[in-house]
């Protein structure tokens, strides 16, 4: 059974001069009669005690410890009842279950009543033993029945001092000693000892509640353990909360209503901003590569030559020159010579004079480490002919004319434009002696010529097979003339005329165009309708279908440059409404509704569907010419009057994808070959330059462009070359027309 | 020059002259014996007018040898080996391109016209009295009818034009028009004007160029050879109206001959080139030969008819050249005597070369094989 109580008081260890034991808890003492101890300060664990018990003193405390320690007990004998004294403790046990509260007062009273007990050895230390007493420092009351009062280092009891005064002689020696105020018990030893001066001052100080050190200076100057100035780190350790671990339930719902309105869509979260892209400057970001760089293409500095035999004082008979190699030396460039001077012998080394090309051999070092190259010079050694693209040869691209095989003779003066028939067996051409002559292509010889009265700007032949019709321009009219009659089916003639005598009534709105029928002796030359313009009309072009014809009539400050005639419905009307440039060119899109329209500088193409403007083509040319549009649509080439020829590839850039120039002046026309995959410019410089133009429907190969040949024949004329250059339809020929009054067919 | 020994014989008592041989040159002309007969009856008989003679050498007929010739002028015109003008055709209106005879009877002759205004006229000609009738108008082209060519039995002929169609019509002449549709609203009284003999439809439209047909041939009874611009020489057969074989070129083809006794095509084209080409190869582009020596388009070509390894050419730069396919390196003899194009060349069936071209002159040249001699 275990007893836990605790002892009451706490023991003051230092040595104090009265320590008289007040209360006495002597409980167990009242528990158990057999037991042998009574400490008044401790309990003890049973058994272990003393053998002989009694009790002294026990009786002032009996009392009031009765109902304290009542509770105590109870609990204990519940667990265990194998006391064999158990019937005093009933009686406690029953008046504790009568009072329930005292027996928790008491439970909270024992609970202060161990605290100190924890106590009672703290101020043990070893070194403080008295070693005259080898008891060690135990309560000495422990010894208090006993004779002596402990044991000293030879084992010998120490037997108590003899103290046989009664309260008498007390008084006595207190009146009669002068000492005694000072003279004290030893506990260890049960001597009594005079306090020292020093000792009786410090008990003084003590008492006085001052430091028991004299040189203690309690009023030193404070320094802060934690100054006042608010610091960054806190000042305390507090461990953190626990909500510091659990989610908020706060911020968690504040969460769910920003995910809520990203969701929505009400509030778009900030952009990430992209710090890969630039935002800080990687000062270093260069700067290892380049160092490497530099380590890898180091070049060490020349070595000095070392010194061979030559240069001994002594040397070697066969490194001395002879006359001749003396000749020659001295007759060599400084920079030719071998050695830069002549070996000589000496008998000994005190007849070498002193080294008198000292200054220069260090200068020429000097040089040598100035002017070496410390860096490695990737110079890439190409031959120049690799340079060069690879592009077939002209010959593996046959067939391209090649040569002239007919002039078409008769006009006088410039030869403006030329035209060929869809068929290929007409030729029409018209020029400044105001005819149009219709040539036959494989005779050379013209058929038919046409008096219009006027220079001759552009003619077209319809390119709808179905129509026999061509278009001139003469002044500020177009003329719609038929050709030859056997120059086409029966049936196309009569289809062309019916579309031609249809009575039509011009749209209601009086447009700045007047549509009138030939009559009298046009009629008879073939003119059948006349379209007059407001201002001279330099280019006349066909749409593909043959109903449509745009007309040109360049003009810087009129938004009326470019009229769309519609030839079934005797109709005119203007596209643009605004001035962009003066138009130069203009060309109908041969597969889709775009019309293209080349200003100076910059080609234009309009869808007319959605009449808007599709797309603008910026060539670098000054002034454009002529403009020509691929067959298959996808390609432009422009000719300017400062030489260049260029091609645009309309879905890979506006940019042009080759700019050729191989004319030395002015590009007067370009043509592409309706199926051959050929195109051409004319020039003044008097030739016609075929190019091989393929366009492969792979989008991924870009179009090949091989010029093959320059074909020359025509005659510079008032310094104007080709005015006009065009294909046959179905043969590799091509027909230029030249200010010399020629047409040539190459072939 | 070699003379020949002649006889002469007659039934008429009138113009007997002595049965001996008589020692006359070998190229002499009907005119020329004429005037040998009628100067030997003078001699025997003072009072004796002067007659043209006819004369038959072993049951045949010595011809004179007429040449029909298609102008730009749109007219065809029969000339004489001597340059004469016997008879002027007209009745195109437009330019005749190709003119062919299809056959010369005792006083009647068939002839054949081809113009730039899509019609073939088949002609009758009269030598007696020198009138040439239009028997048939041939319709049917959509285009300039570039060839003609009359087979060798002379009862059919093929016309190739501009619109790739090779026709082959019948060259019998009937009385009666072929029906064809007219347009309904045309004028009557236009297409009485229009109307030059009756009207002729083709027997039969063989298509398969691509461009126009410039030059056709017949090789025999059954199989037309044609040149056209699409590069291709292909011979069809006309009894079933297939195409047997096509021979690929590079060039367009002006001009094509062939001749019967090597069995060989010439072909001239838009190059320098005479090509020789064997037709008998299947669909393949054999080229056996090529004679160069023009330095402008080929125009035309014709094989000698009675030499197997001539052929003249004529060319766009002004030269008729005369080949010996033997040497093919060189040709024998450069005719330069057109000042302009030469458009077109033949043979007469006396060993004539003839050319025309666009100086508006028609040249006969004379070829032996000692000499050359050239003529207007």
């Amino acid at each position: 059974m275990a007893a836990t109580t605790s002892s009451t008081s706490s023991s003051d260890p230092s040595p104090g001069p009265e320590p008289e034991p007040e209360s006495k808890p002597n409980r167990s003492s009242r528990k158990r009669r057999t037991e042998p101890v009574d400490n008044p300060e401790e309990e003890l664990v049973l058994g272990s005690a003393p053998a002989d018990a009694e009790d002294g003193d026990d009786g002032d405390s009996e009392d009031s410890e009765d109902s304290v320690y009542s509770g105590l007990e109870d609990s204990g004998s519940d667990s265990d009842d194998s006391d064999p004294e158990s019937g005093d403790e009933d009686r406690p046990e029953e008046t504790c279950k009568d009072e329930g509260d005292v027996a928790l007062d008491t439970e909270v009273q024992t609970e202060k009543n161990l605290e100190p007990q924890k106590d009672e050895y703290e101020q043990d230390s070893s070194d403080e033993e008295d070693i005259r007493n080898t008891v060690g420092n135990i309560p000495m009351e422990w010894y208090a029945d006993f004779p002596h009062i402990g044991y000293d280092l030879d084992g010998k009891k120490i037997l108590k001092p003899i103290r046989t005064k009664d309260e008498l002689d007390q008084f006595l020696n207190k009146m009669e000693d002068p000492d005694f105020w000072k003279t004290v018990q030893d506990k260890q030893t049960g001597q009594d000892m005079v306090l020292t001066e020093q000792q009786v001052a410090l008990v003084n100080r003590l008492q006085k509640g001052q430091f028991g050190d004299v040189n203690f200076n309690e009023h030193e100057p404070s320094v802060d353990f934690f100054t006042h100035e608010v610091m960054i780190h806190p000042v305390t350790n507090r461990p953190s909360d626990k909500r510091s671990f659990i989610p908020s339930l706060i911020e968690k719902e504040k969460v769910s209503k920003l995910v809520h309105a990203i969701k929505m869509g009400w509030i778009k979260p900030r952009r990430t901003q992209d710090d890969s892209r630039g935002r800080y400057y990687d000062l270093w970001a260069s700067e290892e590569q380049g160092k490497t760089r530099d380590m890898r293409m180091h070049v060490p500095a020349p070595r000095a030559a070392l010194p061979g035999h030559e240069e001994s004082y002594n040397p070697p008979p066969e490194y001395l020159m002879t006359d001749e190699e003396r000749a020659v030396w001295e007759q060599q460039d400084p920079i030719d010579r071998k050695l830069p001077f002549v070996p000589r012998k000496f008998s000994c080394l005190r007849h070498v004079p002193a080294f008198e090309r000292f200054i220069h051999e260090r200068f020429d070092r000097c040089l040598d480490l100035y002017l070496c190259p410390r860096q490695r010079k990737m110079r890439v050694n190409v031959n120049p002919e690799d340079l060069i693209p690879k592009l077939p040869r002209p010959r593996d691209l046959q067939p391209f004319p090649t040569t002239q095989a007919m002039i078409y003779r008769g006009h006088e003066g410039l030869v403006r434009t030329i035209s060929a028939s869809p068929s290929g067996q007409w030729l029409l051409s018209g020029g400044d002696d105001g005819t149009a002559r219709f040539w036959e292509v494989s005779s050379g010889r013209c058929l038919k010529k046409v008096e219009v009265g006027g220079a001759i700007k552009s003619a077209v032949w319809n390119p709808n097979h179905n129509l026999s019709l061509v278009a001139l321009s003469v002044g500020s009219v177009v003329l719609l003339v038929s050709p030859p009659s056997t120059a086409a089916d029966k049936q196309v003639v009569t289809a062309t005329e019916r579309l031609l005598s249809d009575e039509v009534e011009p749209a209601a709105g009086e447009g700045p165009v007047v549509w009138s029928n030939a009559e009298g002796e046009e009629l008879h030359q073939g003119i059948r309708m006349k379209i007059q313009h407001p201002k001279p009309v330099t280019q006349v072009t066909w749409h593909s279908k043959g109903d449509y014809l745009a007309a040109v009539m360049p003009d810087h400050s009129s938004h009326l440059q470019v009229l769309i005639h519609q030839v079934s419905k005797r109709r005119s009307q203007n596209p643009f409404s605004k001035n962009k440039g003066l138009v130069q060119s203009v060309a109908f899109h041969p597969i889709r509704p775009y019309f293209l329209l080349a200003t100076q500088r910059s080609v234009r193409i309009y869808n007319l569907l959605k009449q808007e403007l599709s797309k603008k083509l910026q060539g670098n040319a000054k002034w454009i010419s002529s403009l020509a549009v691929h067959p298959a649509g996808d390609n432009v080439i422009c000719g300017s009057y400062d030489c260049r020829l260029s091609w645009f590839d309309l879905d890979l850039s506006t940019k042009p994808y080759k700019t050729l120039r191989h004319h030395r002046k002015a590009v007067r026309s370009v043509a592409f070959h309706r199926s051959y995959p050929l195109f051409a410019s004319a020039s003044d410089d008097g030739s016609v330059i075929v190019c091989h133009g393929t366009v492969f429907s792979d989008l991924l190969q870009n179009p090949l462009i091989v010029p093959v040949k320059v074909l020359k024949g025509h005659v510079i004329t008032h310094d104007l070359g080709v005015l006009d250059v065009t294909f046959h339809p179905s043969q590799p020929w091509v027909f230029s027309s030249g200010a010399d009054g020629t047409i040539r067919l190459f072939t | 020059m070699s003379q020949l020994q002649t006889r002469f014989f007659t039934e008429d008592k009138r113009y007997v002259v002595d049965d001996v041989p008589f020692s006359i040159p070998a190229g002499s002309e009907i005119q020329d014996l004429s005037n040998v007969i009628n100067k030997l009856l003078e001699a025997k008989n003072a009072s004796h007018k002067k007659v043209d003679f006819d004369f038959l050498v072993k049951g045949l007929f010595l011809r004179t040898t007429l040449i029909l010739t298609g102008s730009y002028d749109k007219t065809a015109r029969i000339w004489s080996v001597e340059g004469k003008a016997v008879l002027t055709v007209a009745g195109h209106t437009d330019v005749v391109k190709d003119v062919a005879w299809v056959k010369r009877e005792n006083l009647t002759s068939l002839l054949l016209t081809a113009s730039l205004d899509h019609t073939v006229i088949l002609w009758e000609w009269n030598s007696e009295k020198n009138k040439v009738k239009a028997r048939h108008c041939c319709r049917g082209h959509t285009g300039s009818v570039d060839t003609v060519a009359t087979d060798p039995t002379g009862t059919k002929f093929c016309s190739g034009s501009w619109d790739k169609m090779l026709k082959i019509w019948s060259a019998v002449p009937t009385d009666e028009a072929d029906e064809i549709e007219e347009p309904a609203d045309r004028p009557r009284k236009k297409q009485k004007t229009q109307q030059l003999g009756l009207t002729r439809t083709p027997i039969m439209t063989l298509s398969g160029h691509n461009e126009a047909v410039s030059s056709a041939l017949w090789i025999d009874s059954d199989e037309v050879c044609t040149a056209s611009w699409d590069h291709t020489i292909r011979i069809w057969d006309v009894e079933s109206g297939i195409m047997k074989t096509t021979l690929t070129g590079s060039k367009v083809f002006n001009s094509i001959s062939y001749s019967p006794l090597c069995r060989r095509l010439a072909s001239g084209s838009t190059d320098r080139h005479i090509r020789l080409w064997d037709p008998r190869t299947k669909d393949g582009a054999l080229v056996l030969l090529n004679l160069t020596s023009h330095t402008g388009w080929v125009t035309a070509v014709k094989w000698a008819p009675s030499n197997e390894h001539q052929l003249v050419s004529g060319s766009l730069d002004n030269l008729v050249k005369l080949w010996d396919t033997r040497s093919c390196k060189a040709p024998l003899y450069d005719l330069a005597a057109h000042e302009d194009k030469v458009f077109c060349a033949d043979w007469t069936e006396g060993g004539l070369m003839l050319s025309g071209g666009a100086d508006n002159k028609l040249y006969s040249y004379k070829y032996s094989p000692c000499q050359t001699d050239a003529g207007a």
